[in-house]
């Protein structure tokens, strides 16, 4: 989630509640491995957020402004950690089907071959 | 039949004997003599000869001692078998499967250059892409680098610029392509319908691909023309002093 050395996910959102059963996962996640995830991103800027009565989310906020948010309720502390690494991994961008694989501004360098070219 | 039961009993105790230690000798097994049996076959040594000529019920005791040696899996959220790679394994693997190299991570320095007017065909994994500098390729996902890492494509199959085309046999050797890993993330959510009609079945699924989308940032192994800008030189080997030119 880089674009060009740059880092996309500005900040991330860790939404839950203290009382509610579906955050039980996400708790425990954020006394187990939220730690070691801001340590390693010291670029990325994690808030957590109560917000009683609510299931629970992680919000990633990206630097084209785009957010995306994923529920983590009833979750395992491992599968929340699944979902923050791959909102760190990714894009800001809105994830659409590609037809190639490959994306290039210049496609030719030898020049386009037409049936005119002789070798 | 009496007989057939002596024996299945024999054996058992035999297998018993053998799986407790496999070191012990053959003597301590009963040498049966009953006609039309091939129970003589113990006097071989290894556990799996003895257990091949009996009914399948000893085969069973003795191919659960066979499990213990099996490796130790991770558990995981993924629903996927994870082992623990060792460095110099992730090194291999990723050498023979993605052929790739990994290179240290990216520290506060400008690889992305502009546009320069060579390509390669580089093969990673099972797939080939003809790339040119600044350009992206989604692969499979590559399991031993993290993003903003710096990766070498070692398995390059042709060079060609504007003067000059050099083809390897099968790969080249001394060229190399440099890549930076920009994002892991998956693919939109393909729909996988099955039908079958006029028998009532009918099945949805659905499936995400993971990807890792390369930036490909430096063809080296060919000689790249000279660009019409001054200030840049025109060496193979991006030098620093050009870099260093270009920020200040």
């Amino acid at each position: 989630m880089a674009l060009r050395g740059v880092w996309q996910l500005q900040k991330l959102v860790v939404s839950y509640c203290n009382w509610g059963g579906s955050s039980r996962g996400i708790r425990a996640f954020m006394e187990s491995e939220l730690p070691a995830l801001k340590q390693k991103n010291p670029q990325l800027e994690v808030v957590t957020e109560l917000s009683r009565g609510q299931h629970p989310y992680l919000k990633g906020i990206y630097r084209n402004r785009n957010e995306r948010v994923v529920c983590v309720k009833n979750m395992d502390p491992e599968e929340v950690l699944l979902n923050a690494t791959r909102l760190r991994n990714s894009l800001g961008r809105k994830v659409v089907k590609r037809r190639t694989r490959h994306v290039t501004k210049h496609p030719s360098v030898q020049g386009t071959w037409t049936t005119a070219v002789k070798f | 039949m009496a007989s057939l039961r002596c024996i299945r009993e024999l054996s058992r105790r035999a297998t018993t004997v053998l799986s407790i230690n496999q070191t012990r000798s053959i003597c301590y097994l009963p040498a049966i003599e009953v006609s039309g049996t091939s129970i003589s076959h113990g006097t071989v040594i290894s556990n799996r000869s003895l257990t091949r000529d009996l009914p399948c019920d000893e085969g069973e005791e003795s191919s659960e001692g066979e499990d213990e040696d099996d490796e130790d899996y991770e558990d995981s959220a993924d629903t996927e078998v994870e082992r623990e790679y060792s460095p110099a394994e992730k090194v291999e693997e990723a050498a023979e499967i993605g052929y790739k190299v990994m290179g240290p991570l990216k520290p506060s320095e400008r690889l992305f250059k502009p546009y320069e007017p060579v390509f390669a065909i580089v093969q990673i994994g099972s797939h080939q892409f003809k790339v040119s500098n600044g350009d992206s390729i989604f692969t499979e996902k590559l399991k031993f680098c993290d993003i903003n890492d710096k990766l070498v494509l070692t398995k390059v199959l042709l060079l060609g610029s504007a003067s000059q085309t050099i083809i390897g046999r099968p790969i080249l050797p001394d060229a190399t392509v440099h890549a930076v890993v920009e994002e892991h993330a998956l693919d939109e959510k393909v729909l996988i319908f099955k039908k079958k009609r006029r028998k009532n079945y009918r099945r949805t699924r659905g499936h995400r691909q993971e990807l890792t989308k390369l930036r490909i940032t430096d063809i080296q192994g060919i000689e790249k023309p000279e660009p019409k800008i001054v200030y840049k030189p025109s060496k193979e080997a991006v030098t620093e002093q050009s870099k260093a030119e270009l920020v200040a």
